[in-house]
């Protein structure tokens, strides 16, 4: 690989395309433009920190936005109730990288179920339920792809998709909660897998393997072992001399034409001073709140109602993943707290089951789930005292003798669920805050409380001496995962994007990220987002080069 | 589920009390931050930023119940008044006029339960454990716990869990890196147990 040096477009420069976004989808929408020869700038919210940066600093990185988005947000069940800030919580990073930096790296495909569900269980009263327009074996070569060129480490599952090539690196270590968990599961019948990770168990592509510090979960990972977009494609894409990455830059509006054509975006930079970025084509990699955000924000007198919306889609159907976990007590110490968060899982659950009497599926994992000040705050159960010299003992000495099981499943397409502008609230640059609306379907918690269940008999199986619920089958409230909010599909009624990830209504915007998923899968988008973003790459890079842009 | 439950887990815990004692802007962590460097390192007799020598003995008073020093260090060895100051004179300066209302609520108590006390600070462990019992479910009560525990496990840089006690607490073998076995359960697996 040549190495060129950065290279800095002035704003006047019509690039060839500006990705708005740094992330899972904006990282490798980079990589594959500029290495097809396309100019490019990618404006990024954040500031860019290099890995040497990252601090083991719970206080700071979960309790003070540390790398995490401040911006309020309102939030409300229904749209018949006023939203309030503090209701509710979104969590996504803000930096070069976007949350592939800061994620907790699980790293499951889709499978093949999650792309046809609506033709294998018809309608959902409540719900909009779809099938992709693309199939998992369109998308498989691409997850492959994700596999090889941000290195993945995990083995085949019993219940996997068919994959066209083996895992790079083999699976991470075995932890005690994932010994536990397999031996609990298998007393069931049950078939506990290896835990697919985007965290190198061997050095790869000149990056170190984990160490193995324990500082995964919204955390950035110091030795470039965690397979964020900042440690793997975006110095490739920095490489080709084509592609900048322009951080501190806070885009406001997709800038339209008469003729009804993007030909840039605007922007703060970091003194808050506006500018505007010229492009052939834009594509926003934003993520599932920010990307139909900006749409919203960008309305105009040719689209009032918001850009790319003629649908009335943008923002609606939001999905988030659901779940419940329960922790149980151990006799001897697990050290849960080393290492990284996963290592094994159960997906036998994974396919809705019509005898259940409802929809959905999900797996099932182990994990570590609290560092110090969280566990001291909040993880013991809830008879323990909570101070005093027994609440004293008992955090010190269930700390490292416990685990989680966390249950991940299905959210359906609500219509009513969604990303909106809200009319008052204000971020700090006096942009309209996001305003959420989100309440689950009802059968998203019956198959959240299914799977604490089984997580419960799970625990009694392995031995826990005592469990406890530590988060219930319950409405979300909270949310890292941002789906289906400009989904994809054939039907310009009733999407955003086509297959190629072109707007429907402007012929040279383009999405990709959380927001163009059409079901939620049963959680970890991650890989997903990633995998839909080589595949846009590709094709959005072939209409270029065809000239139908 | 999400991977990030615990931030939500805690406010959902804490309330709006609690969340006070979390700034919402880095900037202010910082200064924080800087406010603890300073002040760790400064020779005695110790002068606090926020508090008075008897508002600083009365928090540390309640902290050393909500933590106590038994068989092993608590929030008086942790330093968690130092973490509370800092907070007081910075990011949480907003909270110091309710909490010392709090604290002189808590004051009043002990002296017309106790006659003849001066604070609550003068009282025994076991009347002072009888009085917090009565307010345990205040918000005062409960914002107080919640910095005490904040304070005893944070980075001992924000000024508490000074020399680790807190993480000794838990044996949280901080900042390491480490190879498997990790635990007992993985370390027997490995042996074929």
């Amino acid at each position: 690989m040549q190495v060129r040096p950065r290279i800095t477009y002035p704003t006047t420069t019509e690039v060839d395309f500006v990705v708005v976004g740094s992330g899972a989808a904006g990282g490798v929408m980079a990589k594959e433009l500029s290495t097809r020869g396309f100019s490019l700038v990618v404006l990024e919210q954040g500031p860019r920190l290099e890995p040497s940066q990252f601090e083991h600093d719970e206080f700071k990185y979960l309790f003070n936005n540390g790398i995490s988005n401040p911006s309020p947000v309102s939030w409300r069940k229904t749209d018949k109730e006023e939203a309030k800030v503090g209701a509710g919580e979104l969590l996504y990073a803000r930096l070069v990288g976007g949350s592939s930096v800061h994620f907790t790296a699980n790293f499951w495909r889709l499978h093949e179920i999650d792309f046809i569900e609506r033709s294998r269980l018809g309608g959902i009263p409540g719900a909009d339920l779809q099938n992709w327009p693309i199939s998992y074996a369109d998308l498989e070569p691409y997850y492959t792809k994700v596999d090889w060129e941000i290195g993945v480490s995990g083995e085949p599952g019993p219940f996997d998709p068919p994959r066209s090539r083996p895992y790079p690196l083999p699976p991470m270590p075995v932890k005690s909660a994932g010994v536990l968990f397999e031996r609990g599961a298998r007393k069931l019948g049950l078939h506990p897998q290896s835990a697919p990770v985007a965290i190198l168990s061997r050095p790869f592509n000149g990056r170190n393997a984990c160490q193995h510090c324990g500082y995964c979960m919204q955390f950035g990972c110091e030795y470039n072992a965690k397979s964020s977009s900042l440690a793997s494609v975006i110095p490739v894409a920095e490489a080709t001399g084509k592609c900048e990455i322009r951080s501190n830059s806070y885009v406001r509006k997709v800038e339209i034409d008469a003729r009804g054509r993007a030909i840039g975006v605007t922007y703060f930079d970091a003194q808050k001073q506006e500018h505007l970025q010229r492009a052939k084509a834009v594509v926003l990699c934003a993520n599932g709140a920010e990307t139909p955000r900006l749409l919203l924000m960008s309305e105009s007198n040719r689209f009032p109602h918001g850009l790319a919306n003629s649908s009335g889609r943008v923002g609606k159907t939001l999905m988030f993943n659901v779940g419940a976990g329960a922790f149980g007590l151990f006799e001897h110490e697990l050290n849960e707290y080393r290492s990284i968060q996963v290592t094994r899982l159960l997906h036998d659950f994974y396919d809705s089951d019509p005898k259940r009497g409802y929809y959905g599926g999900g797996g099932i994992d182990a994990r570590f789930q609290k560092y110090p000040i969280t566990w001291a705050l909040g993880g013991l159960p809830d008879d323990a005292p909570r101070w005093g010299s027994e609440y004293k003992r008992m955090v010190g000495d269930y700390f490292n003798r416990s685990m989680l099981l966390a249950g991940h499943t299905t959210s359906l397409p609500v219509p009513s669920n969604s990303i909106s502008l809200d009319p008052t609230v204000k971020d700090a640059w006096g942009l309209p805050a996001i305003r959420v609306t989100y309440d689950d379907h009802p059968d998203d918690l019956k198959i959240s409380q299914f799977l604490l269940d089984r997580s419960m008999e799970i625990l009694d199986a392995a031995g826990a001496q005592k469990k406890w619920v530590d988060y219930p089958a319950e409405t979300a409230t909270f949310t890292a995962h941002l789906l289906g909010t400009c989904r994809m599909g054939k039907d310009p009624t009733t999407s955003v994007i086509d297959t190629d990830h072109r707007t429907h209504d402007v012929r040279n915007l383009f999405l990709c990220d959380g927001s163009s998923m059409v079901t939620s899968g049963r959680g970890q988008p991650t890989m997903t987002i990633m995998a839909l973003a080589f595949r846009a790459g590709e094709r959005i890079a072939a209409l270029a080069q065809r000239g139908e842009i | 589920m999400q991977d990030h439950v615990t931030r939500r887990a805690f406010l959902a815990a804490a309330g709006a009390a609690g969340a006070a004692w979390l700034a919402a802007d880095p900037e202010l962590v910082q200064a924080a931050l800087a406010h603890a460097r300073q002040t760790v390192g400064s020779p005695p007799p110790y002068r606090f930023a926020a508090l008075t020598a008897a508002e600083a003995a009365g928090l540390e008073a309640i902290a050393m119940r909500i933590l106590p020093s038994d068989e092993t260090p608590g929030a008086k060895e942790a330093g968690v008044i130092h973490f509370m100051d800092k907070a007081l004179s910075t990011y949480a300066a907003a909270r110091k006029g309710p909490v010392l209302a709090g604290l002189d609520d808590l004051d009043k108590r002990a002296t017309s339960k106790w006659p003849g006390t001066t604070s609550f600070t003068a009282l025994t462990p076991a009347r002072q454990d009888e009085l917090l019992k009565v307010i345990e479910q205040s918000d005062f009560f409960r914002e107080i716990r919640d910095a005490t525990v904040i304070g005893m496990f944070a980075n001992p840089s924000y000024g508490g869990n000074q020399n680790q006690v807190g993480w000794k607490l838990l044996n949280f073998q901080a900042h390491g890196v480490y190879q498997p076995p990790f635990g007992y359960y993985d370390a027997e697996a490995r042996k074929g147990g």
